[in-house]
């Protein structure tokens, strides 16, 4: 899987962006005995960037960091708390219901846990049936079509053998297999994979990484894939988002951010990835220690402060920092860039 | 045999007893392990990894139908001790263990120092609360726990911090051996470079010897002097760490290391096609002929162990000299 084979069709540049998220936010209440409000969990807050058709995007950052709640929130299952979400130029906010429906088939979700997004009591057939049952189409010979492409476009062949088996007769690489097939089924224009592999040994990781970056070239599909695992991405994106606070802190292309992360985040999660090699048990990892910020009382300022070594006091603690591009395929939100330009 | 061998397994099975047949687990295991060494014990999932360590600790469950093999413990081979021989001076006195997701096992209700003492309390007849708590205090700046955790329960802990209190308990009584059961796999990357760091740190000081389960070879690379390869019960390579990386000889530890995505090195990934068999009546020749691509006529018939030099070994027709002749 040479990581250059995923070069951007020039020509999706130009166009309008099928995704562009304008700061946006997803705060989560949280109550007190049920009725007061003690606050807000702010999953999300303060989210920019724009994606294109064709492009794959990863989005990188521990757990908590509110990755999932990006994911949703874009489909449309978490209401954002503010910001604007707009798809091939429309603003999801101003969408009727039939619409919002056409919006959703065009967006395919490939759920964390293979095994818990699956109805355990439904057929193969059935789960892949289910979503054009909803989306009216009623046909039964369509119907047959695309399940037949679907299944052989992920692999599970024979079809006949698998139409009729229920999930926990699949291996985790299958089970992974028949979300990838029902997120497919609908000819969605974007894909959004949450942590699709992490759940699987390193041979499958590999086989269903090669899948979705095949889907990816024959459909030309947007993807946006959430992982923790900084490794696994440049054999997977153009570009990366790194996320730490419920907020992104870098953007970059990927092969821009593999030789010089920018944000002592990025460079710590950089740090804190062992490729396997010898010499890795003579030295200690200069990683930082202590805790993600809680998102009910965020730390002032730059987020990630706290831990930082390279904290600029009386700056970095108080004040947030907005995005500077500091080269033309990079940017990153941190003071110790303030000498470039500032981003949008 | 040289006294700086602790540990000396040698043809350990452990089969399970089911409805549908004898599951194979752990299928004539051998292998040495030197003070102060630490052993990676590598492989998919369901392979035999936590059976294997299972076995050497004699935490067994009820369906057992095959448990044999020698554990020369410090040169003592102590499968032929009582479980209650057992229990009383080798678990835990001498070898603990950190089960995998054993930091949300911790009791919620009690105090982390009194989780931690418990061990020295059940297996010391003469320890008093004072010392143990003593110890306590020890073992949590071994593991770079604050102090002040010492009063605080399970749920005022994060994630790596638990962790850490896990492992605190399998220091406390202080064992020569420690295995430790995917201890970072549940941890967010940069709590599991820390915690890499303070387990780096106990081998170098205490000279602890570990052997460490995980299905994530990178993270093994942080503390592994020796990997072994586990395939379908058996564990089919065994090679010190310098050589692994770059040599590993069995077919399957190669396409093992193939799927292993780098992050400071552009290199092609590879899967390895198929499944893995089932342990329960799994193939009698190689396991792993099904998928190789090296197979040949020999591989229906049970592989031996090579020595392929440096200590090496690899369960695997290709180095055995009969097998090479009829290859060419
Ligand atoms: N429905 C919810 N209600 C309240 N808090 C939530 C909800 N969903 C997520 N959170 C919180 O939001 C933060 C971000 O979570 P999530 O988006 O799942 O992070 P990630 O996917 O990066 O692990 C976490 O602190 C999480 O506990
Ligand atoms: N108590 C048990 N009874 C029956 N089968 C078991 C039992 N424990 C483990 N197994 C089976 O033994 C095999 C090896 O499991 P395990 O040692 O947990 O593998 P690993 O730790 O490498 O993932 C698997 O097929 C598993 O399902
Ligand atoms: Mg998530
Ligand atoms: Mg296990």
């Amino acid at each position: 899987m040479p990581s250059t084979a995923l070069k951007m069709q020039p020509e999706t540049r130009q166009a309008m962006p099928i995704l562009a998220v304008e700061d946006l936010h997803t705060w989560f209440e949280i109550r007190r005995m049920g009725f007061f409000k003690a606050g807000d969990v702010r999953a999300l807050d303060g989210v920019s960037f724009e994606l294109y058709a064709g492009e794959t995007v990863s989005i990188v950052g521990e757990s908590g960091c509110g990755k999932s709640t990006l994911a949703k929130t874009i489909l449309g299952l978490h209401k954002p708390t503010k910001g604007k979400i707009y798809f091939e130029g429309k603003d999801l906010s101003e969408l009727d219901k039939h619409q919002l429906k056409e919006y959703r088939a065009k967006v395919g979700y490939i759920q964390q846990d293979p095994y818990g997004a699956l109805p355990s009591f439904m057929t193969v057939e059935r789960i892949l049936k289910e979503p054009m049952i909803i989306n009216g189409i009623t046909d039964k010979d369509e119907q047959k079509r695309r399940i037949r492409q679907v299944l052989e476009e992920v692999k599970l062949a024979p079809i006949e053998d698998f139409l009729p088996k229920f999930p926990h007769m699949l291996s985790g690489g299958q089970q992974q297999r028949l979300v990838i097939a029902r997120a497919m089924i609908l000819q969605p224009r974007l894909l959004i994979a949450d942590e699709p592999v992490s759940m699987l040994d390193a041979s499958v990781r590999v086989e269903i990484l090669q899948l979705l970056q095949k889907l990816q070239y024959d459909h030309n599909l947007a993807i946006i894939y959430i992982t923790h695992d900084l490794s696994t991405v440049r054999y997977f994106s153009e570009r990366i988002f790194s996320m730490y606070g419920a907020k992104i802190i870098e953007k970059a292309a990927t092969k821009s951010l593999l030789k010089n992360p920018l944000h002592p985040y990025t460079q710590a999660l950089f740090e804190a990835t062992s490729d396997p090699d010898a010499e890795n048990l003579k030295t200690f990892k200069d990683v930082p220690t202590g805790e993600p910020p809680s998102l009910l009382n965020p730390p002032p300022g730059c987020r990630f402060h706290p831990r930082c070594r390279k904290m600029i006091k009386g700056l970095c603690d108080v004040e947030i920092p907005p995005e500077f591009q500091v080269t033309e395929d990079q940017s990153t939100a941190c003071w110790l860039y303030k000498d470039h330009a500032q981003g949008k | 045999m040289s006294n700086d061998v602790v540990l000396d397994v040698r043809d350990l099975k452990l089969h399970f007893r089911t409805r549908k047949g004898s599951v194979q687990a752990v299928d004539g295991v051998s292998f040495q392990l030197k003070r102060g060494r630490t052993l990676a014990v590598v492989g998919e999932s369901g392979c035999g990894k936590t059976s294997l360590v299972k076995a050497i600790m004699r935490l067994l469950p009820r369906n057992i139908e095959v448990y044999s093999g020698e554990v020369y413990f410090n040169g003592v081979d102590v499968m032929k001790y009582s479980d209650e021989q057992f229990r009383k001076e080798i678990r835990w006195k001498k070898m603990a263990m950190v089960p995998q997701a054993s930091m949300n096992s911790l009791n919620p209700v009690i105090r982390i120092a009194d989780q931690i003492a418990e061990p020295l309390l059940l297996h010391n007849k003469d320890m008093t609360k004072e010392k143990a708590m003593e110890r306590v205090a020890e073992v949590f700046s071994i593991v770079g726990l604050p102090l002040d955790f010492l009063q605080r329960y399970p749920f005022e802990l994060s994630g790596g911090m638990r962790q850490r209190a896990t492992i605190a308990m399998a220091l406390v009584t202080n064992p020569e051996l420690v295995v430790l059961d995917e201890p970072s796999s549940a941890l967010d990357l940069l709590t599991q470079a820390n915690l890499m760091n303070v387990l780096k740190r106990i081998k170098h000081e205490m000279g602890t010897t570990f052997i460490l389960i995980t299905h994530d070879i990178g993270t093994a690379s942080e503390l592994a002097d020796e990997i072994a390869v586990m395939y379908a019960g058996e564990m089919v390579e065994r090679c010190s760490a310098e050589y692994f990386y770059d040599d590993a000889r069995h077919p399957y530890s190669n396409k093992l290391m193939a799927s292993v995505p780098t992050l400071r090195e552009d290199k092609e990934l590879q899967f390895i096609p198929g499944q893995p068999p089932s342990l329960i009546n799994p193939p009698t020749g190689c396991r792993f002929a099904e998928r190789c691509h090296k197979r040949f006529k020999k591989c229906a018939e049970h592989p031996p162990v090579v020595d392929v030099g440096h200590g090496q070994r690899v369960q695997c027709w290709l180095y055995d000299e009969e097998g090479e002749v009829k290859h060419a």
